[in-house]
């Protein structure tokens, strides 16, 4: 049975006998589409949506127990590796209300910088980069990524000391995360993504994520990207050097 | 970090997004904000406790509204009831923020009124379907109950809320 509009007005203003209105519930449930027009068509809803919208005025209290850590790659250690764990609560809480107030679903570039943005001195301070460790670590990440990640450049980027690979993911994605202190022992970070051969590649764009200066570029398939210990961090010198070891 | 969300990390984000969504299901429910208050936050906690009961990331809003409800009639509602038959609760009409249009804080005020003055099934129903746009066959089933209720409560309610809604369009002629 067809419903004109103005049936339909009839019935949400309470003017169709009994029998219409009947008619029109029985329809409407086994109809989705005639519930669709019958909903926009209320006056009701939309006067009692404004007034209660606005209620409560802000958003209200609410106190939950701390996430647990989740489990990541992490090598064994001491503790740093507790810093490690503070560092990837206070991560998941960050990506949660990331994720939950952002309308866009955020790029690894974004999610890796707020990673480093927890990264303190005292993070790295104490990790173990001996050539043992470090070769498992490459090894490792190599074999993740599908690619050689130049430890050799790496090792002899002016002014840094080359403290970690970590292997993480995103999106299931491949997602590298090799550590440095720079010269005051501020941690800096170079992140490498495998984005699959589909993946278009872009310039070097430089901006200030989570506070931290960045610059990203792709390239055949794998993302890069280089991050500060603050938005004043100098990248240049670095940058090119690193954007031409990774070419191809 | 950005590995597959949890179920947890999913519902600590469902929390956040619609945390005014469940205080208002509350408010619907309990009639009185300080209910709401702890509605609220009764339904978080048990949510998280949950967590691994949640199989997909859709619908999280729906979930929080069913746990919000479950607590209302299983372990809060008979001690509210009680309480606010000693004290004659009346609505809260404080609740809207007092703007700078007094006329439309008037008209605010009056809707806010008669939409908690509705009988309980009636208010939660209308907060459903009104104000958080969800379809009859929704709210049919977070309040399990066959979409026929669902129409037949919402017209109950327009009838009351008829009288506000033309002495308003008197008003604005």
């Amino acid at each position: 049975m067809k419903f004109s509009d103005e049936t339909l007005r009839a019935y949400l203003e309470g003017n169709v006998d009994e029998a219409e209105a009947t008619a029109i519930e029985h329809a409407v449930e086994a109809d989705p589409d005639l519930e669709q027009r019958l909903m926009a068509l209320d006056p009701f809803a939309p006067v009692v949506q404004t007034v209660f919208e606005a209620i409560p005025a802000e958003a209200p209290q609410i106190n939950l127990p701390d996430a647990p850590s989740e489990a990541a790659v992490h090598p064994a250690g001491g503790a740093w590796r507790l810093l490690a764990v503070a560092a990837s609560v206070a991560v998941v809480a960050v990506s949660a209300t990331f994720w939950a107030t952002r309308p866009a679903p955020m790029g690894w570039a974004e999610q890796a910088a707020i990673y480093q943005s927890l990264y303190v001195p005292d993070t790295i301070a104490s990790l173990d980069n001996s050539n043992q460790v470090l070769d498992t670590q490459f090894a490792l990440a190599e074999e993740q990524l599908g690619r050689s990640l130049n430890r050799d450049a790496l090792e002899t980027l002016p002014g840094m000391e080359l403290k970690r690979a970590q292997v993480l993911s995103f999106n299931g994605k491949p997602l590298i995360q090799i550590v440095f202190a720079d010269e005051q022992g501020q941690p800096f970070a170079f992140c490498v993504i495998r984005q699959g051969a589909g993946a278009s590649d872009k310039d070097v764009k430089q901006a200030v994520l989570s506070g931290l200066a960045t610059a990203s570029w792709s390239q055949d398939g794998y993302g890069y990207m280089l991050i500060g210990s603050s938005d004043q961090s100098e990248l240049d010198g670095n940058l090119d050097i690193l954007t031409a070891t990774f070419a191809g | 970090m950005g590995v597959e969300m949890s179920s947890e990390q999913a519902v600590r984000g469902a929390i956040q997004t619609y945390s005014k969504r469940v205080w208002r299901f509350g408010l619907a429910l309990s009639g009185a904000s300080d209910v709401a208050d702890d509605l609220m936050q009764s339904t978080c906690l048990r949510a998280l406790e949950r967590h691994h009961q949640v199989t997909s990331h859709d619908r999280l809003d729906s979930w929080l509204m069913t746990i919000c409800r479950s607590i209302w009639l299983n372990e809060v509602r008979a001690r509210s009831v009680r309480k606010a038959q000693a004290l004659s609760v009346t609505p809260e009409a404080e609740l809207i923020s007092t703007g700078s249009d007094s006329e439309t804080n008037i008209f605010a005020t009056e809707v806010f009124t008669q939409v908690m003055q509705l009988p309980e099934a009636q208010r939660e129903t209308v907060m459903l379907v009104f104000v958080e746009g969800y379809s009859y066959r929704e709210a049919a089933a977070l309040l399990e109950v066959p979409i026929g209720t669902i129409m037949s409560r919402l017209s109950n309610a327009r009838q009351k809320l008829k009288n506000v809604m033309q002495h308003d369009a008197a008003d604005a002629v």
